[in-house]
């Protein structure tokens, strides 16, 4: 399907010269596998109505992407982004770096990056007992190949999409996006794939159903993207640009962007991509005057007049993902995954105003260089992060810019993690889980230094009653009951719920505790209290 | 820790402390045996003490309303649409249709009609409608966070800065005046009782402290400090007098009925109750504003709640003699256009931030004035541009608070509490 020729006809040679920046693209029978000569060019540029055409048609564009051919030979290790990043941070700052995590804070640190949970004490104890000097890098890849590594990533990318999404309940359905989500990283299904498929995806009302029952086609995961943002242009153009971009384009949608070189034509050329007709941008002043705006994408690429609808979706999925000069999309991903791991990326999120904002910019731009050399594979970020010393070195809290990175940064759990962490130890909260994740509700595209706590949250962890009654009860309790000597109570009770064990001090602090309580039934409630009250038990740290 | 359970005073049927009783337990001997502690212990403020306890209520209506439905109409013209007038105590002043009862009060409530904002996106207008500062790199703390930390005691064992609904958070300023949000008015705030005795809390919370300080010193600095603020603060609060202010207990239900009995009415009640223990500022909101669509359909009803909460809200502060001290703010993030759409199925009016409209009454502003002018089509201002800042110079005047004080961002910039602008001399008394 690669053409070297440019024999095409001129709708399809605009549209794939654009697609592709000079590389030709033909298309014989989407069907077909593809051919490695060029063929007689079709005449028509295929409707792509079908998910499967959009996807064939999408995949044929990621061939000839040329960093994912160039990407076979290139490597890039854990080692080299040390290397990198030391360098950089090195001659900005006098602070030193933090000394390398034990093998305790490792495994509760990579378990919750990796799945969200946070490991029990058998599996606490097993790997500080394991002498593999390479058990850190076991341990990353079975994480990442696991289950629950799919079904965290699933989860996050669903509040992302969702968090800031104000559509009407019965128009989505945040579920089977994550099982959608879910399925895919599972399958390792790589991550221009999956937004080519999201941002492709053209969910239409049916009008035989209530919306409710799939009424805007939403059980089908993938469309819950475009739902999520109403279907509306001016929505699907921002989101796409903030989350899969980074960047905040938002608010040029009424005026240019007083910070940016965005302007608001800029804006609704973006979002006239999503429109199902012809896109008007309104005026600023008068209401009633409009003008027709032509689908252009943020680097100026335009695509060929008279798109469907359809069309005009890949068109725009296509530029995002496969023009060469959008660093920004996999830059995205990186520094997401960066932020969510080492606590503090290379800029805000999803709101990178000009470029000047990121920091150590070589070193972000070579990882997602490499991400796409390493054809978006999802897995890839993780395994190379983990096992570096970047990850892997001590907790601090950062205050200055210069410093970023000589440690990581302690963060908060995302809500649902702080849920499954206390239901890890008390068991099915029912309704009570719905009031911890409300109650620890964060915005997860907002910086974790910028996150704070509330009242309510101590009110939630000190008092709740289910939650206490329910720990009174637990497995963890029984088995703490049954030690007579303080010093592994303390032990137990520490792994249990910290998945650390005590320092000696804190051994000593504790059979004080014990030893001054009236009934040891009471301390041994307190001290659980204590531990699941802790700072250090809602954060990764 | 903080063990308030030695003190076990009368509360009147509000479930408050009067200023009476108050000074009859201090003048019983009470308060000399215990030094300023127990007055601290009991939720007064030092500001209250001094009988100079400002606060602000700021009534949000989130989504933009439409100035032209609100206290600007324009009846008769093509921009006006079929909003009619009605007529204010204010010569030549009329307000829409929608809002009678405010309307009847205009001896007491003033009205802004040429405040001229420059965000016309909700995120940011409402960012800068609530900071005074407009959205960017600095992260600025909410207005009442500013109050919160200027006129709240810091001891007080309830937050000095209530939301009922999600609002911007205390941003600089940090978690000590962050706003308290209830999402629902008129109930005790979750989890607020400990279920065990006093005396093996405070043990717990010892024990707690330890262990967060010893989080602190590894490296989590900022979260376990924050941490440790967060349940000294949720401790304090636990025993507190004051927080049954949160219910509605012992509100007839004349009094429920006349703020309406619907959630804004019920927030708006609960903000007099704060008011009155002390609480310097209460954000109350009301949504549904932003109507691109359906304008005519359903403005009465999103109006008629407001006119009637705010109505009583301010009635029942002025019967307590608590109005005079109480600054009332009515205002959402931007206006709507003065054009009208064309979008289907009905009508209605998009984001226009060049000019709209607010209230102001009490704590010390001048009932009874119309500050500004619009041309007769609403898409000019004519007379008496006011500028945000403007506004926020006039609440600073309100409350007693200095509008050049300087405050300092994390990254070391000192930034004044209000950038510039002048507070409006005709609206204070």
């Amino acid at each position: 399907m690669i053409c070297s020729a440019s024999a095409c006809l001129p709708n399809w040679r605009s549209l794939t010269l654009l697609f592709c920046l000079g590389l030709m693209l033909v298309t014989e029978n989407l069907s077909a596998a593809p051919p490695r000569r060029p063929q007689q060019p079709q005449q028509q540029l295929p409707d792509l109505k079908s998910p499967a055409d959009k996807l064939r048609f999408l995949e044929m564009i990621r061939m000839s992407f040329p960093a994912t051919r160039a990407g076979r030979s290139v490597t890039f290790t854990s080692e080299d982004l040390d290397r990198d990043l030391e360098r950089y941070v090195a001659r900005g700052t006098s602070t030193p770096f933090a000394d390398l995590i034990d093998d305790e804070t490792f495994i509760r640190r990579a378990t919750l990056d990796a799945t969200g949970l946070v490991p029990s004490a058998n599996q606490v104890k097993k790997f500080v007992a394991d002498p593999n000097p390479k058990k850190r890098a076991a341990l990353v890849d079975q994480l990442v190949e696991s289950d629950a590594f799919a079904r965290k990533w699933a989860r996050y990318w669903r509040e992302v999409v969702f968090y800031e999404s104000t559509a009407n309940r019965n128009m989505v359905n945040p579920q089977a996006f994550e099982d959608y989500l879910y399925k895919e990283f599972k399958q390792g299904t790589s991550w221009d794939r999956i937004v080519g498929e999201l941002m492709s995806a053209t969910p239409q009302r049916q009008r035989d159903k209530k919306p409710q029952d799939n009424g805007w086609q939403q059980d089908n995961g993938p469309n819950n993207f475009i739902l999520a943002c109403e279907n509306k242009p001016e929505l699907i153009a921002s989101n796409t640009a903030r989350i899969f971009m980074g960047i905040s384009i938002g608010c040029a949608e009424c005026h240019d962007h007083p910070f940016d070189n965005w302007k608001r034509e800029q804006f609704h050329e973006l979002a006239a991509f999503f429109s199902s007709g012809k896109y008007y941008m309104t005026d600023q002043y008068d209401p009633s005057k409009k003008e027709e705006m032509k689908p252009k994408f943020i680097l100026g690429e335009m695509p060929p007049p008279n798109l469907k609808p359809d069309q005009r979706r890949v068109a725009g999925a296509a530029y995002l993902i496969y023009n060469p000069d959008n660093y920004w999309f996999a830059r995205a991903y990186v520094n997401r995954m960066w932020s969510e791991l080492v606590g503090d990326g290379f800029y805000s999120v999803d709101s990178l105003g000009p470029d000047k904002d990121v920091v150590h910019v070589l070193t972000v731009n070579r990882i997602a260089a490499t991400f796409r050399y390493a054809g978006f594979d999802v897995r890839w970020l993780f395994r190379v992060l983990m096992n570096s010393r970047t990850y892997q070195r001590g907790i601090a809290t950062l205050e200055q810019p210069e410093d970023l990175f000589t440690a990581v940064r302690p963060t908060r759990l995302r809500p649902y993690e702080v849920a499954d962490n206390v239901e890890r130890l008390t068991g099915d909260l029912g309704g009570v889980r719905g009031s911890i994740e409300s109650t620890f509700d964060a915005n997860p595209s907002v910086p974790q230094a910028d996150l704070e706590g509330s009242i309510q949250q101590a009110l939630l962890m000190m008092n709740n009653g289910s939650i206490h009654s329910k720990l009174k009860n637990s497995s963890l309790r029984k088995d703490l009951d049954k030690l007579k000597r303080n010093d592994e109570l303390i032990t137990e009770a520490f792994l249990g719920i910290l998945a650390r064990r005590p320092t000696p001090p804190e051994i000593t602090r504790y059979e004080y505790f014990i030893n001054g309580a009236s009934d040891r039934s009471e301390a041994i409630e307190d001290l659980m209290w204590v531990l699941v009250n802790s700072a250090e038990f809602v954060t990764k740290r | 820790m903080v063990n308030n359970n030695l003190l076990h005073v009368t509360l009147n049927r509000h479930g408050m402390l009067t200023r009476r009783e108050l000074l009859q337990i201090a003048g019983g001997g009470f308060a000399g045996m215990m030094g300023g502690s127990i007055l601290r212990t009991l939720g007064l403020n030092a500001a209250e003490m001094k009988q100079e306890g400002r606060s602000c209520i700021m009534v949000f209506l989130t989504g933009a309303p439409s100035q032209m439905e609100t206290w600007d109409p324009k009846p008769g013209t093509a921009n006006g649409g079929p909003t009619k007038g009605i007529q204010t105590k204010i010569a030549g002043v009329q307000f829409a249709e929608y809002w009678p009862k405010l309307a009847a009060m205009t001896n007491d409530v003033s009205v802004i009609r040429s405040l001229a904002g420059k965000e016309a996106a909700h995120e940011r207008g409402q960012f800068h409608l609530r900071t005074g500062h407009r959205m960017g790199p600095t992260k600025f703390p909410h207005f009442g966070s500013v109050v919160a930390q200027r006129l709240g005691d810091p001891d007080a064992d309830i937050p000095n800065f209530v939301s009922v609904g999600n609002t911007l958070s205390s941003g600089f300023l940090g978690v000590k005046v962050a706003p308290f949000v209830i999402s629902k008015a008129g109930e005790l705030p979750a989890n607020v009782s400990s279920g065990v005795g006093a005396k093996r809390f405070e043990r717990r919370l010892t024990a707690l402290g330890q262990q967060d300080a010893e989080f602190a010193s590894q490296g989590a600095s900022a979260i376990s400090l924050e941490h440790q603020e967060l349940y000294l603060r949720a401790a304090k609060m636990m025993t507190s007098s004051r927080l049954k202010a949160f219910t509605l207990d012992g509100e007839s239900d004349k009094t429920q009925e006349s703020y309406g009995k619907n959630s804004f009415g019920a927030g708006c009640l609960v903000a007099r109750r704060l008011v009155e223990t002390g609480v310097p500022f209460i954000e109350v909101q009301r949504g549904g504003w932003d109507m691109h669509q359906n304008l005519w359909q359903n403005m009465p009803r999103t109006a008629g709640e407001v006119d009637q909460g705010v109505s009583a809200l301010l009635a029942d502060l002025k019967s307590r003699g608590l109005l005079e001290k109480t600054v009332v703010l009515v205002l959402g993030e931007f206006g709507r256009t003065p054009k009208i759409n064309q979008r289907t199925p009905e009508v209605g009016r998009d984001h226009w931030a060049r000019n709209f409209n607010m209230l102001l009454a009490g704590g010390g502003i001048k009932g009874g004035v119309c500050v500004g002018k619009t041309s007769a089509d609403g898409q000019e201002i004519e007379d008496r541009k006011v500028e945000v800042d403007d506004l926020f110079a006039t609440m600073c005047e309100c409350l007693k608070i200095d509008a050049s004080e300087e405050m300092i961002t994390p990254e070391g910039r000192p930034v004044r509490t209000v950038e510039e602008g002048l507070a409006i001399d005709e609206l204070l008394s």
